[in-house]
């Protein structure tokens, strides 16, 4: 502009006006800068975020499998659960939140924090379960009060149900929640906090047939969490069911057998290895696990000192008693130490290696054959027969014929048991083998100790003249080629027949000819079997003690003779003698079978 | 009074730029506000229109006149404002409200363009080519006066945008690197007693968050986190008008007031951000140039003032939508929702025009 006297020289002003909106340029394109570093440089991180905001993944809990017994009868079924959650985002005062929902559910305002405080990491509005298995009063009294608790909301899950409580707990096994550290670790990737998984029992063994894949439905959500519209879904897969071997009413009839008492029953079919009765007691209802124990059930649970949780048929470890004659007859026939008509005198009791040993019957058998001795159970022709064959071939003999190793059978938790040798003494007790011992162990008693599931095997195998079947419970779907129908068997023993026709022999007069076994007997029913009572301490010193201390009580026997179909295996804790308890609780297994399958 | 040789001399093409980035404005309040009761684009729509009036109102009288009675105007609204403190209704936490039948007004805007008039007609009489510092103390307490008074309602952004004026003012006039020194030791000064005494704890919680959005996401951080993914997310084309999930799903915290710049991100990308951002400079840059066109000093004052508050408006908003700055509440000047401080910009571009339309003497 030209400068004269009416315009004032503003050359100065506009100077620094221009210098001002140079500056502003330069600002604007700064700014433009951050803005292109935050759109296209960081545009998928941000882009993800916005994906995160707006959608909210809620898991579409899969039903796990069924568990069905042989006949279809559900053992472990699926029953919609209530459960209610908080929505942290929808309390108006969290602190005074917490305390009222702590008032209404019945749970301690601290213990309601410590849950929460799990989820921390969660994404907004996400619901946390702060109780679940709601019964039906306590969904009405939220559902009555559902203005005043807007953060509360109730939905429903499958939940395991198990239709039976305790009947079959040790078999079914139970399920759990999982602890914060066992998301993190390997084995339980893609698990979510709140999962419950099988921890034991059938449960645990079949976990990945019986789990399922969860689905996933995929909301739209605004930032209030409420849900606009749907993206996606995946359907969850529920899990498989599965059949097991198991029959329901032998099952209950073992199970009620058993009440009062503590003891193992097994129903085993000799030629499939199929377990038709697993029984232990005293047992628990696994439906408890579920709904999440107070510490103070669960710590009674763990320290009753009858063990509920153990399962005796396969962790229980005993002295097979007399039980193991059968084994040590078998033993001592095929290594050519005795033959069936060997005869040995019983006087009562026998002075060996400078100590006495006695029978039960203390006036003495007479002289006996080996059908003899396993008909009337006498220890003394047993003591002779394990002094000929010595301790390292009875062992042979014991682990040929299923003892001191694990039956193979689809539970978690089998133990070995023990059969002792000189070399096992060396290394472990760190002391010589007594002579004496290899007389204890001649009758089942001494270190040797068993589970009543190998008792079971190795009465099956016997009742196979030779085949061993591997103990089973799943019958569909069928997994390895060693639990399949048809070849469930592990080898048969080197063992002649006829030696085993010469055993049965007297294990079918133990039962059928007034010997100890009797009251197991059943008419038409050739059932051949043999009794056990283990000695917990000495005949002389409970004597001394003018206490009758009572015995473990054992019966294992199969019917019927000729074409073997059921082998069953009792064990009753502290039950007296074997013939007297044990025996009459096989017969009404027995019964039963014959009964529902003839 | 307005003859056919001062509507020639009308700006139009400022003009157009004005209703232009208007109307940009308006569809973007329309997509982020569609789903709200209240029609917002609506109200927006009619405050261009009154806005619009006002201005060819404003028009008519000689920005010479306005000048000489703005000490008046200034005073007037610094009763009014005192008034308020004392009067006031709390409207969304502050009493910076009158409400005219249905619709409110905020005189802290329009004590801007009076703050404006008032420093422009201090400083025309100030020829030297440096400042002294009785004319700082001067305007320093010019300025201070509205300053403490809107910031106590308590308006932090509105209040801060009385000090690019003062700075704008000084820079004008000359100010000696002695004297630059002296404000920014004033500025940490104030900085460190207001952060102390005068800052609620939601200021200064906001504050924090600027250096640590991450710290604290579902709390303070919140606002700025999801402005940053909203635009972020948006990418080069965004997510298409009425389809950014940020804003329609509301995530977004004051989708048509203070982050409308963030709606844009979203959904028209980085080219939607180029494009608005090339509108806001053609603007401010517009309204700069005019400076030359200016017969007086006091013109010049006006102009740069107009122009510097716009441009300050539009970087602090911008810097604040993206995380750089503290979230103060100063909106995107004719782009957000809010009809005083559209008003108020309206007035301010009219003194522009004011100014350029009488640039000849004696007419």
């Amino acid at each position: 502009m030209e400068k004269n006297k009416f315009y004032e020289d503003l050359s100065l002003i506009l100077l620094r006006t221009q210098r001002t909106l140079l500056l502003t340029g330069c600002l604007f394109l700064l700014v433009l800068f951050f803005i292109w570093k935050i759109q296209i440089l960081d545009h998928k991180k941000y882009w993800s975020l916005s994906e995160a905001n707006r959608i909210r993944e809620s898991v579409l809990t899969a039903p796990r499998g069924l568990i069905l017994d042989r006949n279809g009868v559900i053992l472990a079924d699926n029953a919609a659960s209530f459960k209610a959650s908080i929505i942290r985002e929808n309390c108006l005062d969290y602190n005074l939140s917490l305390q009222r929902i702590g008032r209404l559910l019945g749970i301690e305002e601290d213990v309601l924090k410590k849950r929460i405080a799990r989820y921390e990491s969660w994404p907004r509005f996400k619901p946390i379960v702060v109780k679940d298995n709601l019964d039906l009063r306590e969904v009405t009294r939220i559902e009555a009060r559902r203005l005043e608790f807007p953060e509360l909301v109730v939905a429903t899950d499958p939940r395991r149900f198990y239709p039976f409580s305790s009947l079959a707990a040790h078999v079914i096994g139970y399920l759990q929640e999982l602890s914060p550290e066992e998301i993190k670790s390997e084995q339980y990737k893609g698990k979510n906090l709140g999962d419950l998984v099988g921890r034991t029992g059938v449960e645990w063994e079949y976990e990945s047939l019986l789990v399922g894949v969860d689905g996933k439905a995929m909301d739209i959500v605004d930032s209030q969490g409420r849900v606009r519209g749907e993206t996606g879904r995946v359907e969850p897969i529920p899990g498989q069911t599965i059949n097991l071997s198991l029959d329901f009413d032998l099952q209950r009839k073992a199970t009620e057998l058993l009440e009062g008492r503590e003891g193992a029953i097994i129903v085993l079919d000799p030629k499939k290895g199929e377990i038709l009765a697993l029984a232990s007691y005293p047992t628990y209802d696994p439906n408890k696990f579920i709904t999440r124990f107070t510490p103070e059930e669960w710590m009674g649970l763990v320290s009753r000192p009858d063990h509920p949780l153990e399962n005796r048929a396969i962790r229980g470890l005993y002295a097979p008693g007399s039980v193991f004659k059968v084994t040590m007859a078998l033993g001592g026939l095929d290594s050519g130490v005795i033959t069936e008509q060997t005869a040995f005198f019983c006087a009562g009791t026998i002075q060996l290696y400078g100590r006495p040993f006695s029978c039960w019957f203390s006036g003495g058998h007479g002289v006996l054959n080996l059908t003899e001795a396993i008909h009337h159970s006498c220890n003394i022709y047993f003591y002779h027969t394990g002094r000929r064959m010595g301790i390292e071939r009875i062992a042979e003999y014991a682990q040929e014929l299923g003892f001191g190793s694990l039956t193979g059978v689809d539970l978690p938790g089998e133990k070995e048991g023990l059969v002792p040798t000189p070399e096992w003494s060396q290394r472990v007790r760190k002391a010589s083998w007594y002579p004496g011992e290899t007389i204890s162990v001649s009758i089942g008693q001494g270190p040797l100790v068993v589970t009543p599931l190998q008792v079971s095997v190795h009465t099956a195998l016997v009742a196979n003249r030779g085949k061993k079947p591997i103990p089973h419970l799943l019958r569909f779907p069928v997994q390895s080629p060693g639990h399949n129908d048809g070849e469930s068997d592990r080898g048969v023993a080197r063992i002649k027949e006829e030696t085993f026709e010469q055993v049965i022999r007297g294990m079918w007069k133990c039962v059928n000819e007034g010997g100890t076994g009797h009251a197991a007997s059943l008419e038409g029913f050739d059932v051949c079997g043999k009794t056990g009572s283990t000695q917990l301490i000495s005949r002389e010193k409970s004597e001394k003690l003018r206490k009758e201390i009572k015995t473990h009580s054992w019966f294992t026997g199969f019917a019927p003779r000729d074409n073997p179909r059921v082998v069953v295996t009792v064990l009753v804790e502290y039950g007296g003698l074997g013939g007297a308890t044990a025996a009459p609780m096989a017969k009404e297994l027995f019964d039963l079978f014959r009964s529902k399958y003839d | 009074m307005i003859d056919r040789r001062l509507l020639e001399n009308i700006d139009w093409f400022l003009i157009g730029l004005l209703l232009l980035n208007s109307l940009v404005g308006v569809l973007i309040i329309y997509s982020s506000s569609h789903y709200l009761p209240g029609k917002y684009y609506l109200r927006q729509l009619f405050w261009i229109a009154a806005s619009l009036v006002a201005l060819f109102l404003f028009l008519v009288v000689d920005y010479k006149i306005l000048l000489t009675y703005s000490y008046y105007l200034y005073g007037a609204l610094m009763l009014v404002l005192l008034f308020l403190l004392f009067t006031g209704n709390i409207v969304a936490g502050s009493k910076s409200w009158i409400r005219i039948s249905s619709f409110q007004v905020q005189p802290s805007e329009l004590s801007k363009v009076a703050l404006i008039l008032v420093l422009a007609q201090f400083f025309s009489a100030y020829k030297r080519s440096y400042v002294t510092s009785g004319a700082v103390l001067l305007s320093l307490g010019l300025t201070v006066l509205p300053f403490v008074l809107v910031a106590s309602q308590p308006d932090l952004g509105t209040a801060m945008c009385f000090l690019p004026l003062l700075l704008g003012a000084l820079i004008l006039a000359g100010l000696r690197r002695k004297a630059v020194v002296l404000m920014i030791i004033f500025c940490l000064l104030t900085g460190v007693v207001g952060w102390n005494l005068a800052l609620k704890d939601y200021q200064k919680k906001r504050l924090t968050t600027v250096v640590f959005p991450g710290k604290d996401p579902r709390g303070a951080g919140y606002h700025i986190l999801q402005s940053k993914i909203a635009i972020g997310s948006g990418g080069l084309f965004g997510k298409g008008f009425k389809k950014g999930t940020q804003s329609q799903l509301r995530f977004l915290p004051a989708r048509h007031t203070d982050f409308v710049f963030s709606v844009v991100g979203e959904e028209f990308g980085f080219i939607g951000v180029v494009a608005v951002l090339l509108l806001c400079y053609l603007f401010v840059s517009r309204i700069f140039r005019s400076a030359g066109k200016s017969r007086d000093r006091a013109g010049v004052y006006i102009i740069y003032l107009v122009g510097t508050i716009v441009a300050f408006q539009i970087l602090v908003n911008v810097t604040m939508v993206i995380g750089l700055f503290p979230i103060v509440g100063i909106p995107l000047p004719l782009f957000s929702y809010g009809g005083s401080s559209l008003l108020a910009n309206y007035l301010g571009i009219s003194l522009v025009l004011n100014i350029k339309m009488r640039r000849f003497v004696n007419i």
